[in-house]
């Protein structure tokens, strides 16, 4: 289920990219080359922003991504570890939903004053603005989830899951991806012969 | 608001910021709990436009086009080969591969800008092969780790965007101001390999490549240079913004990967997977520093502090210096992205009223980070490197091994004190 979700996320974050990618790319040289421009690729860019980003936060928390510093922690004692990686997913999910409680007057202004981009399409924001605040929302859920989870651990007395599951991601953790992901890449071993 | 009570606000958030509480939480609740102490609860409305603004900046668009387009130089495997190229042409000055260490890290750090990748990447390629031919282990060492941090000086560089973004200040320029510093502090680098294998009475050199050879492997630095030419050229000529530079160079690399026959679903998804999440951390912290720069500009915490700094009599050259110690300090403990984000905001504007450029200022910075990825006991490149070692030494070797980068690095800051228009020249061009 988590890793389903990660992967729905995870390309649909990069079909947004990839599409934007494709229209700057191919603007930017109509623009040069032919004097044509289709306008609005620039509001478009910061849409897609909006909507990836939201989106992306979700999936910095599914890799516990979120920079923690871990100078302190990893001398802390067990109880002291457990207690902050739960501080940790409860106070992630109240700024969560603290950006959901803020960000809904965006909308509702949005949709009292008919509110429109500044820009030759005068796109009406609530769409933009809406698809935005799901992404919000989807993290709310995601961060909300986690820290039921933490606190569900923290109660039960299930300390060395608290501490292994939501520790902060580690100079040493960050470097065995690399390393997977450069033992899977094909080629290296035959550089490291030739070097 | 006097300069005792935000001091106090700075230390109490690093505090947070160390004891582990997630980075972008600790400064959004002290910029929260600011702005409610002074504005009360009216100051939570302000908050909600802030958000969409930065949210839906065009500009803070490049940060993900930017990560995407190193992982998939990284991801495809463009990248490793140009260590084996670069060690044909670096190879016969004396020190040898460490030059190839240097110089393949700033090639690469010239198209991905993660420090942790390139560290990464090089060391699995290059250790093996050092350690075989009996270079010392403390200047191997060093020389990866240091090399791995000119990815933040060398543009494109994810740094610098947010550093633009936060104070306002055009990515291009920045980004052409990193480049003439970038190639000088790789220079330094290797003057230091040289010079020190000479002293050492013991230089070692790699055999001999012929010059039809060079041609050969230098196939495979042609796919980067190339990413690298239409990202920083289309900025350089104005043909493009910094989100566009970045949509251009995706393209680019996008054809290269599609060329080498590397491109696949499960290549795509992974890519995709892991774009998101460094932009996803990198965008919820820029969010969150955004909530306490307003609480910073509504409150004038950055006038109070300026009018601190000023009455304390110190000229541009004092405040550089004593910023020089401050941020050796911070990022002996801070990650460098987080001590970014938590004292531009304040050391910018005072930077500003003492007539420092805000160019400059910002390749100050940026040199600063570097200073902090190789400085312990937090230094993330040193851990990197560390981590790859196959043979049981211990981190020290690769402190040791760092340390005269980093008073390079202090040495290269003060040398642009004395000559600024090392970075101000180029982007005063453009």
């Amino acid at each position: 289920m988590k890793t389903r979700l990660e992967n729905i996320l995870g390309i649909l974050f990069g079909t947004i990219f990839m599409t934007l990618v494709a229209l700057v790319t191919v603007e930017t040289i109509a623009r040069k080359l032919f004097n044509v421009s289709l306008q609005g690729v620039d509001e478009l860019g910061g849409y897609a922003l909006a909507i990836g980003s939201t989106i992306s936060f979700s999936l910095a928390v599914f890799g516990r991504n979120h920079i923690r510093v871990d100078v302190l922690h990893q001398h802390y004692p067990d109880w002291l570890k457990a207690l902050m990686n739960w501080l940790s997913a409860f106070s992630l999910a109240a700024f969560a939903v603290f950006l959901c409680w803020v960000a809904i007057q965006v909308l509702l202004d949005s949709v009292t004053y008919g509110s429109t981009a500044q820009t030759p399409w005068a796109t009406p924001l609530i769409y933009p603005q809406s698809l935005w605040y799901s992404g919000l929302v989807i993290f709310a859920i995601v961060t909300s989830c986690f820290a039921a989870w933490a606190t569900y651990l923290l109660f039960t007395g299930k300390q060395q899951e608290l501490i292994l599951e939501f520790q902060p991601k580690s100079a040493k953790e960050e470097l065995k991806e690399e390393l997977d992901d450069l033992a899977q890449r094909s080629n290296l071993d035959e550089i490291v012969k030739k070097a | 608001m006097n300069s005792t009570l935000i001091i106090l606000a700075f230390f109490v958030m690093v505090f947070m910021m160390i004891a582990g509480i997630p980075i972008a939480v600790s400064m959004a609740l002290v910029g929260i709990v600011g702005g409610i102490a002074v504005y009360g609860m009216p100051f939570m409305n302000s908050i909600a436009p802030v958000l969409w603004g930065v949210q839906n900046e065009n500009l803070l668009t490049s940060i993900p086009l930017f990560v995407l387009l190193g992982e998939l130089l990284l991801r495809s495997g463009i990248a490793d080969r140009m260590y084996l190229a670069l060690s044909a042409w670096f190879g016969r000055l004396p020190g040898g591969l460490l030059h190839t260490n240097i110089g393949s890290c700033a090639l690469f750090a010239a198209t991905s800008g993660s420090s942790v990748a390139t560290a990464a990447t090089i060391s699995t390629v290059a250790l093996p092969s050092l350690m075989k031919r009996g270079y010392p282990i403390r200047p191997s060492l060093g020389s990866i780790a240091a090399g791995g941090t000119l990815g933040i000086l060398i543009p494109p560089s994810v740094n610098m965007i947010i550093y633009g973004s936060l104070t306002n200040n055009s990515i291009g320029k920045l980004f052409v101001a990193g480049i003439i510093p970038g190639l000088l502090l790789t220079a330094s680098f290797m003057l230091y390999i040289a010079i020190s294998s000479l002293l050492s009475g013991n230089a070692l050199r790699e055999e001999k490549v012929s010059f039809k050879d060079k041609l050969i492997v230098s196939q495979h630095l042609i796919a980067p240079l190339i990413v690298f030419g239409v990202v920083m050229g289309s900025l350089y000529f104005g043909i493009a913004t910094a989100t566009e530079s970045a949509a251009l160079g995706v393209t680019t690399v996008l054809f290269f990967v599609v060329k080498s026959g590397r491109l696949s679903w499960p290549l795509l998804r992974s890519c995709f997977i892991s774009t998101a999440r460094v932009s996803g951390m990198i965008l919820l912290i820029i969010a969150a520093a955004f909530i306490l720069n307003l609480t910073i500009s509504l409150t004038g915490v950055a006038e109070v502090m300026t009018k601190w700094v000023t009455s304390l009599g110190l000229s541009s050259t004092g405040l550089i210096l004593g910023l020089i110690l401050f941020y050796l300090l911070l990022g002996m403990f801070m990650d460098v992205l987080s001590m970014m984000v938590a004292t531009i905001p304040v050391t910018y504007p005072i930077a500003i009223a003492l007539g420092i450029d805000p160019i400059w200022f910002g390749i100050f910075i940026i040199l600063m980070c570097e200073l902090g990825l190789i400085t312990p006991p937090v230094g993330m490149n040193l851990f990197v490197v560390h981590g790859i070692r196959s043979d049981s030494g211990t981190i020290s070797d690769v402190m040791w091994g760092a340390l005269p980068y980093a008073i390079i690095i202090i040495l290269f800051t003060l040398l642009l004190m004395v000559f600024p228009q090392l970075v101000t020249w180029l982007p005063g061009k453009m």
